[in-house]
């Protein structure tokens, strides 16, 4: 088939329109990742300094397994997941469930909740800090009662799930949001029916508004987990990667090993097995969803 | 049955009330303790009017003469700023390419945008800072708002929405001999605005609330954001919750201003499409 004159003018205005963005994106970031898998595979100390470089195969990935503190910290990055992402997902349900049923200020209340979403990390911690911290109004009020309370974060237990709890509390809005779209989406004659056929309350949500919304159950796992990855500013606003190392995970080692100790192969080598998690799972809950997402 | 409904309804409403409250007490503190001298901020039990307001909380802030919080705050508009402007018009030129011309190779070429979508942006972060010092954009805003510029997920979000627009009004257009650029400029570009509001209001915040970008490419205090600038703040004075309280509510005011104004584009913008976390 010849192709058109109309065609080539049409193929002429996209290319016009898509190429300047397509030259950002490869500056930044089409060629960094690509630089990123390069890194990992050499033998990149300082970032700047290029010379005697080398082809150091799988060296940086043997010494990041081999590493304990590594590890560590990668085993922290899993129980935050393991806290973070269960949490998100049934708080953003039940929200979302309670806003959808009807209470009065609806609006107000959703507001509410998504208003920590919108606010800036950094100032988050400044005021949790003063309200788990020694001495603060609430640390007073329950030692009142004769509650002894402990500083949640600077716990050497309890400072990663807190840290992970707050960031719930910041993210769990958007969920909600989310969820409480894809409720209205759910005709109400599906669940009148159920209610006639004498379902009750929870025989309702269990097997008419939960298969409904798992789309959206999907799609909002993939990103959870996602999310919980990516934790770096969460953790370095609150607690900086302590008590003692407590809370440091692979993000924020991953930032001190390339800035502070300046072994750039071997942080590249560390956020590259974290893109390969990422990918894996990403890949098994695709798999995954056949089971359990309708339609 | 109706008195049994609203005694739910009712009671649905309180345990959501609570859970609310949960979400805004934090900002509440704030707000009363940056108003209260330092002494106050601590005692229990907690008052929401402060014993002696004062506003030297605030006035310290731009005053200190060691953090300098009105260079930080103008920077941080400048950026934000810049961000938005520009994703505005480049994101939305881009996607107009995407929806509505009938190139070769488009559906590739989106494809391979969108697969870039799932990589975490923790491993750009080290060749980043290569790519900005040969760029000569290391130590400048230009680090922070470049980069946001493709942002591969908005270009999806108005794609989407431009598609949503029907063909006939770019054909009546094509009919009375407007190209592309004038159908891009003067006909679709009018016709989304509430999605390019929805657009613009996220990269406000993501933009105000960077914390990893200006830590990481931003050295020189001068130039440097409000979010790192108010971190250093606060762990300079540890016992000055007073002043803490008050430089987080300095940071938070804009955004929240935004939120308040704006909350249906947030919110419905959202909903509609399911932003990203």
């Amino acid at each position: 088939m010849r192709t058109s004159k109309f065609q080539k003018k049409e193929n002429r205005a996209g290319y016009l329109f898509i190429t300047p963005y397509l030259i950002f994106f490869t500056i930044f970031t089409g060629i960094p990742f690509l630089m990123a898998i390069g890194l990992s595979f050499l033998n990149v100390k300082y970032i700047t300094r290029l010379e005697d470089l080398k082809f150091t195969g799988l060296k940086n990935f043997i010494k990041v397994f081999a590493n304990k503190e590594i590890m560590q910290s990668l085993g922290r990055t899993f129980e935050y997941a393991l806290v973070y992402v269960p949490l998100i997902m049934i708080a953003g349900f039940i929200l979302a469930v309670i806003l959808n049923k009807g209470v009065y200020a609806k609006n107000t209340l959703r507001a509410t909740v998504f208003l920590p979403y919108v606010s800036n990390m950094v100032a988050i911690a400044i005021i949790f800090k003063v309200l788990l911290g020694s001495n603060s109004p609430i640390i007073q009020g329950l030692k009142s009662l004769g509650l002894d309370f402990p500083l949640l974060l600077q716990n050497l237990k309890l400072a990663l799930p807190t840290v992970a709890v707050i960031a719930v509390w910041k993210g769990v809005g958007l969920n909600m949001v989310v969820y409480l779209g894809a409720l209205q989406g759910v005709p109400a004659e599906l669940s009148e029916a159920a209610q006639i056929d004498g379902a009750g309350k929870w025989q309702r949500i269990r097997h008419v508004i939960i298969p409904m919304v798992s789309p959206t159950t999907f799609f909002l796992l993939i990103s959870s987990v996602i999310g919980s990855l990516q934790n770096f500013t969460v953790i370095q606003a609150l607690t900086e990667g302590g008590p003692g190392q407590a809370t440091t995970v692979m993000s924020v080692n991953i930032v001190r090993t390339a800035f502070m100790k300046y072994d750039t192969s071997l942080a590249s080598a560390m956020a590259m097995i974290m893109f390969i998690i990422v990918m894996i799972i990403t890949l098994i809950q695709w798999h995954g969803q056949k089971k359990w997402v309708n339609y | 049955m109706v008195i049994k409904e609203r005694a739910s309804k009712i009671s649905l409403t309180v345990v959501m009330a609570l859970l609310g409250l949960s979400c805004i007490f934090p900002f509440i503190f704030m707000l009363s303790s940056s108003f209260k001298v330092s002494g106050e901020v601590m005692k229990f039990p907690f008052h929401l009017i402060p014993e002696n307001a004062t506003l030297d909380n605030f006035t310290g802030l731009f005053t200190n003469g060691m953090y300098r919080f009105e260079k930080w705050y103008l920077n941080t508009i400048i950026m934000t700023a810049s961000c938005i402007i520009i994703k505005i018009f480049f994101v939305s030129f881009t996607a107009y390419g995407f929806a509505k011309i009938n190139f070769k190779g488009k559906d590739i070429i989106f494809l391979v945008l969108l697969s870039a979508m799932m990589i975490p942006g923790d491993i750009m972060i080290l060749p980043r800072y290569i790519i900005f010092k040969n760029l000569a954009i290391l130590d400048t805003m230009w680090a922070l708002v470049l980069p946001s510029c493709v942002d591969v997920y908005f270009v999806f979000l108005m794609r989407q929405s431009f598609i949503s627009i029907p063909e006939s009004i770019s054909e009546a257009a094509k009919i009375d001999g407007c190209g592309h650029l004038r159908i891009y400029w003067q006909v679709i570009f009018p016709l989304s605005k509430p999605s390019i509001a929805t657009m613009a209001l996220f990269s406000f915040t993501w933009a105000w609330n960077d914390y990893m970008g200006p830590y990481l490419y931003i050295s020189t205090m001068d130039k440097q954001m409000l979010s790192v600038g108010v971190k250093l703040f606060a762990s300079g004075l540890v016992q000055d919750y007073g002043a803490q309280m008050a430089a987080a509510t300095v940071v938070l005011i804009p955004v929240l201003a935004a939120f308040l104004f704006c909350q249906r584009f947030f919110i419905e913008g959202v909903a509609s499409s399911g932003v990203k976390g």
